[in-house]
């Protein structure tokens, strides 16, 4: 293929420009890698952090109505459909904690610590004491990290909890819990039964939480709940609607970045083909001449364009992986309890963004090549013989 | 009129090139030429007579703006782009009066490069370029670049590379202009030699009437019409 020959000649006669060429794709490339590292990291840790943090599908009662009366039968048939983990059925109060003369507002929950175990790994964020210590006898809470600061209690304290209509009553401080999210400020749990006595409405739930197996299947799912039981099913993703809109919004803007980044790399390219081309005009025309078809000196310059571009998305490609590995490896000096608890900057290396990133800058860098291989393509050649 | 068809390699009928948007120049007036197989002529005339645009017109490099030209009986006028590229590696050579080697191109690589064009094997194209430079004396300067060559030798690997792929018409523009007198004398006997060793036709422009004077036939060329076909002055 001699076009081929008479491309990687071209390039290697200009070697300053071919190299800056290169280092602009490279460039270009590696820092486009190293952005869809951090953004797989950021999007990867929110989705976990959300999903490890609430119950994938959470089921509502009918919409005139406060309660989920039957609530075990649900539970039972939940329980039998595909791909679901653990369900656990939850009974939520606005309540006010005191202890001593500090106060607090917060969100209450009554369950049964061995099937919302099931739903969320409430164990892997306890600071101190057993989650499972509020299914003991007696009146016994877990709270949040930023709650128990805030109230100044510690284990073993007991809390006054006042619920309107309802007499106050104390309970033990069992356990603290720190998940690195605002629920640390807000919220509080105790054994259901005990929440649901003190309530004073019987057998009753506000909600049933469900895990499933696969995250990405929970709107599915939760659609067919919502259809077969006439209960309101919302999936996780419809309850962080904003933040997953937030995230799309920022990815399209991030995109747009990259257009911009790889069409300057693109331009590099296209300015050093240009060249070729004004400095090899006669060479054009004698290629012509010794029966070289316009087909082919396009093709020779949207080689040099492919070669360019190929040289610069390997080195850039290296380049990405070892600059994300460095940044991941960077310790943040924030306090733990912010942005979920991270410590470093959530990078996650994906083969994917390796190809995306070099598919894009290629195909970019194409393009940059058609202008110049046109018009090399389109001279007459005794024109450009004669230009010498 | 016109000679006896069957050693006919080129036959130009009414060929007119204008130039020009909005002045016209006339580079080539109704031009008719029939030019055998084997012949060594030469086009002479004044500067601006048209003998270079002849010259492109019968090396497919321009389109006339009227008239025909035969190719071996093919009407090289009415052929598509992709046509005129394969006939132009096929059945012509060119020599210019600047070498127009590729500068990033050794010697042998420069003469390969018609055949790799056709689509000839490396391997083959190497033995049958070292070969045609063995022919113009260059066997020992194959790896030598361009600007490593003298302008005479620079000269003898574009001829190389003119006949490499054997093509039925060689032509030549001003193919010793840039030489001096020794060297071109030198390069003239060298054309005369292959051409009389491959019998294929040669058609020179040049302004030098001595070399004019030692071809087979000279055609000269004035405002666009042929002046003078001395194609019989080797029978005087």
């Amino acid at each position: 293929m001699f076009e081929l020959d008479v491309a990687t000649r071209h390039i290697k006669s200009r070697r300053r420009q071919t190299l800056f060429s290169i280092i602009a794709v490279s460039l270009a490339v590696g820092i486009i890698i190293i952005f869809m590292s951090m953004m797989s990291g950021y999007t990867s840790i929110l989705i976990d952090s959300t999903t490890e943090n609430q119950a994938h599908i959470t089921i509502m009662p009918k919409e005139d109505e406060d309660y989920i009366y039957l609530y075990h039968g649900l539970e039972n048939h939940i329980h039998t459909l595909k791909g679901v983990g653990g369900v656990s059925s939850y009974l939520q109060n606005e309540a006010a904690l005191q202890y001593k003369h500090n106060a607090e507002g917060v969100l209450l929950y009554g369950i049964n610590p061995e099937d919302e175990k099931r739903v969320v790994n409430r164990d892997k964020y306890m600071l101190a004491g057993e989650f499972v210590s509020i299914d003991n006898p007696g009146s016994r809470m877990i709270l949040g990290f930023k709650l128990a600061k805030n109230l100044d209690v510690n284990m073993g304290n007991s809390v006054t909890v006042q619920i309107p209509g309802a007499e106050p009553t104390d309970f033990t401080i069992t356990g603290i819990f720190q998940t690195g999210t605002p629920i640390d400020e807000t919220m509080a749990f105790v054994n259901l039964g005990r929440l649901q006595d003190l309530h004073g409405s019987g057998d009753v739930v506000t909600g049933i939480g469900i895990k499933i197996f696969d995250v990405y299947d929970a709107e599915e799912l939760a659609n067919g709940i919502d259809r077969e039981t006439g209960y309101d099913a919302i999936s996780w993703m419809e309850q962080n609607a904003e933040i997953l809109n937030l995230m799309e919004t920022s990815e399209s803007m991030v995109y747009f970045f990259y257009i911009i980044i790889f069409s300057i790399s693109g331009f590099g390219i296209a300015n050093v083909l240009i060249m070729i081309v004004m400095e090899k005009v006669g060479e054009i025309g004698m290629l012509m001449a010794m029966g070289t078809s316009r087909r082919s000196i396009m093709l020779i310059f949207l080689l040099e364009a492919g070669i360019l571009g190929m040289a610069g998305v390997v080195i850039g490609c290296v380049l990405g992986y070892g600059a994300s590995l460095a940044i991941a490896s960077i310790t943040i000096p924030i306090p733990p309890e912010m942005y979920f608890g991270m410590d470093h900057l959530p990078v996650v290396i994906e083969l994917k963004n390796f190809i995306s990133a070099s598919a894009f800058a290629m195909v970019i860098n194409i393009v940059a090549g058609v202008f110049p291989a046109r018009r090399a393509s389109k001279m007459n050649p005794v024109e450009a013989i004669q230009s010498v | 009129m016109f000679d006896d068809v069957s050693d006919i390699i080129i036959q130009i009928r009414n060929l007119s090139k204008i130039y020009g948007d909005g002045v016209e120049i006339k580079a080539l007036d109704a031009i008719d030429l029939d030019i055998k197989r084997g012949e060594f002529i030469a086009i002479v005339g004044p500067s601006g007579s048209g003998k270079s645009t002849l010259l492109h017109q019968i090396g497919i490099l321009d389109t006339p703006t009227s008239g025909t030209i035969l190719l071996k009986g093919i009407d090289i006028t009415k052929m598509s782009d992709k046509q005129r590229s394969k006939m132009r590696n096929e059945e012509l050579g060119f020599i210019f009066q600047y070498h127009h080697l590729l500068p990033d191109f050794n010697a042998l690589e420069n003469v390969m490069m018609p055949l790799l064009i056709k689509g000839t094997k490396r391997s083959k194209a190497k033995k049958m370029a070292f070969e045609l430079l063995k022919e113009v004396g260059l066997e020992d300067r194959i790896n030598h670049r361009t600007h490593q060559l003298s302008g005479g030798q620079n000269q003898r690997v574009a001829i190389a590379r003119a006949l490499v792929n054997k093509p039925s018409i060689v032509i030549g523009d001003e193919p010793t202009g840039n030489l001096d007198t020794k060297k071109s004398d030198s390069i003239y006997e060298l054309l005369r030699r292959l051409n009389k060793e491959y019998n294929q036709t040669f058609i020179l422009v040049t302004h030098d009437e001595r070399m004019a004077a030692k071809t087979d036939r000279i055609i000269r060329i004035v405002d666009g019409k042929i002046a003078e076909d001395s194609k019989n002055r080797k029978d005087f």
